[in-house]
């Protein structure tokens, strides 16, 4: 999905947080965000998102404005997720069965999600009791699972030990290569938005 | 002092035998103030949460009107259904005053505004997160208001159990539609009431206690639920 943005603003209250003349998000790939805390990226990544609708400027889906088939076709996965109050597996199911996706499917594709991801082990599990990290990757595969158009990282790793790091970044450059969905990715690690990014924004 | 012991020594016998006037009293209450506390949460706490999370102006006025709903005293809503209900009113034909079903619609009405601003206030300090990862899950507004009853249903019980409490411990609407007919509409609350100005202490004590159990025995349940979970 290709993401137009003109002449973006963003205040709270009086004070400006964001101010984007234009930005376009090339569609099909990875776009590495940057930048010190406080900066906006979170801020950023919200209103694209759809999640937060009081800004000035434009924002385009594929030359079209928002509204719930593109925003069906994307999704966020938030710098602290939230993992509803059942187990792991009926976490990942969850976009799924929104879709109306049949039962066999589904759980085909959430057990697809974990095996790449690793996480077969947690899929019993209920699902906010686990580990910062733990949450992060089963937000992960909530989010890959229903195959996005546009996917929206914010800090996906930052509770992560570094060999999972490694499966994580194998599967979300996989997940580009093989569906050619666009990415942006929100990351304090610049050595990670190299290794991802095929382009990197300084904010 | 005496007549007060006296009233406990007769009212545990009460219980004990399982006094058949009592049974009755009782079993009429807990199903009036049950099939109240069920209708007015189906009503309730969909839109309670539908609210909750829904953005629009004057929310605000909308919160302090339902916050004074939520306290509405239990005779004003028995009066307003007695006149609706009543012989010359709009609804008289369906000769409903006097009748269980009068007392059910009289306790519904009662704790509408109760669960529903319970459940208002909680959607609007906790639904918005869950409602914006339903958002970006591809969640429906149903789906989200479903999921967001599912992800708060402890504190959602605990409001249903406050509603029962409110329903089955109000006196002043099931008396004036109820009528406190023996055998027929007469409840826990409006006994009470009556024997404690005829001075018959015991029966009025033995219901009592009873009422207390009941409240006891219900938030005990809903207490062990929430550790469990
Ligand atoms: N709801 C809010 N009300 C007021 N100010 C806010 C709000 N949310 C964020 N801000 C402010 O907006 C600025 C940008 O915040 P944002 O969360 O987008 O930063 P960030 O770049 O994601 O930072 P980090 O790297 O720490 O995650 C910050 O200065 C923050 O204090
Ligand atoms: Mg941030």
């Amino acid at each position: 999905m290709e993401i137009k943005i003109n002449n973006l603003e963003k205040y709270y209250g009086n004070r400006k947080v964001l101010d984007i003349e234009s930005l376009i998000i090339e569609k099909g790939k990875i776009t590495g965000i940057t930048g010190p805390n406080g900066c906006g990226k979170t801020t950023l990544l919200n209103i694209i998102a759809g999640l937060d609708k009081e800004y000035i400027g434009n924002i385009t889906y594929n030359g079209l404005n928002l509204n719930k088939e593109i925003a069906d076709k994307m999704t966020i996965v938030f710098q602290k997720p939230y993992l509803f109050k059942r187990s792991v597996y009926e976490n990942i199911e969850y976009p799924l069965k929104v879709r109306g996706i049949d039962k066999e499917s589904r759980s085909k594709k959430v057990l697809d999600i974990v095996k790449k991801l690793e996480i077969e082990d947690l899929i019993e599990k209920k699902a906010h009791l686990l580990s910062g990290g733990e949450s992060q990757k089963v937000a992960l595969a909530r989010a890959l699972v229903f195959k996005p158009n546009l996917l929206l990282l914010d800090e996906p790793t930052s509770n992560i030990d570094p060999d999972a790091i490694e499966i994580l970044e194998r599967e979300i450059l996989k997940f580009n290569e093989e569906t050619n969905g666009t990415v942006i990715i929100v990351t304090h690690n610049l050595e990670q938005s190299k290794r991802l990014g095929h382009r990197i924004i300084e904010m | 002092m005496d007549y007060i012991i006296q009233g406990f020594k007769e009212a545990i016998n009460l219980l004990i035998s399982l006094d058949r006037e009592v049974l009755l009293i009782v079993s009429l209450s807990i199903i009036v103030s049950t099939s109240a506390t069920i209708l007015a949460s189906l009503i309730s706490i969909p839109l309670g949460v539908y609210f909750g999370i829904k953005k629009f102006k004057g929310k605000r006025l909308f919160s302090r009107i339902t916050y004074t709903l939520m306290s509405i005293p239990s005779v004003i809503v028995g009066l307003v259904v007695a006149i609706i209900l009543s012989r010359r009113g709009p609804l008289g034909y369906l000769d409903l005053l006097y009748t269980k079903k009068a007392m059910i619609i009289a306790q519904t009405l009662l704790v509408i505004p109760l669960v529903f601003g319970l459940t208002f206030g909680l959607t609007k300090s906790r639904g918005d997160v869950i409602e914006k990862v339903a958002f970006t899950l591809g969640a429906n507004k149903w789906d989200t208001i479903i999921l967001i009853i599912r992800e708060l249903k402890i504190d959602i019980l605990v409001n249903i159990a406050t509603a029962f409490s409110r329903a089955i411990s109000e006196v002043g609407a099931v008396m004036i539609v109820g009528g406190n007919i023996k055998g027929y509409t007469r409840v826990i609350t409006t006994t009470i009431s009556m024997m404690n100005s005829m001075g018959d202490y015991p029966m009025a004590i033995a219901l009592g206690i009873i009422l207390l159990l009941i409240s006891f025995v219900i938030h005990s349940i809903i207490y062990s639920y929430s550790q469990e979970d």
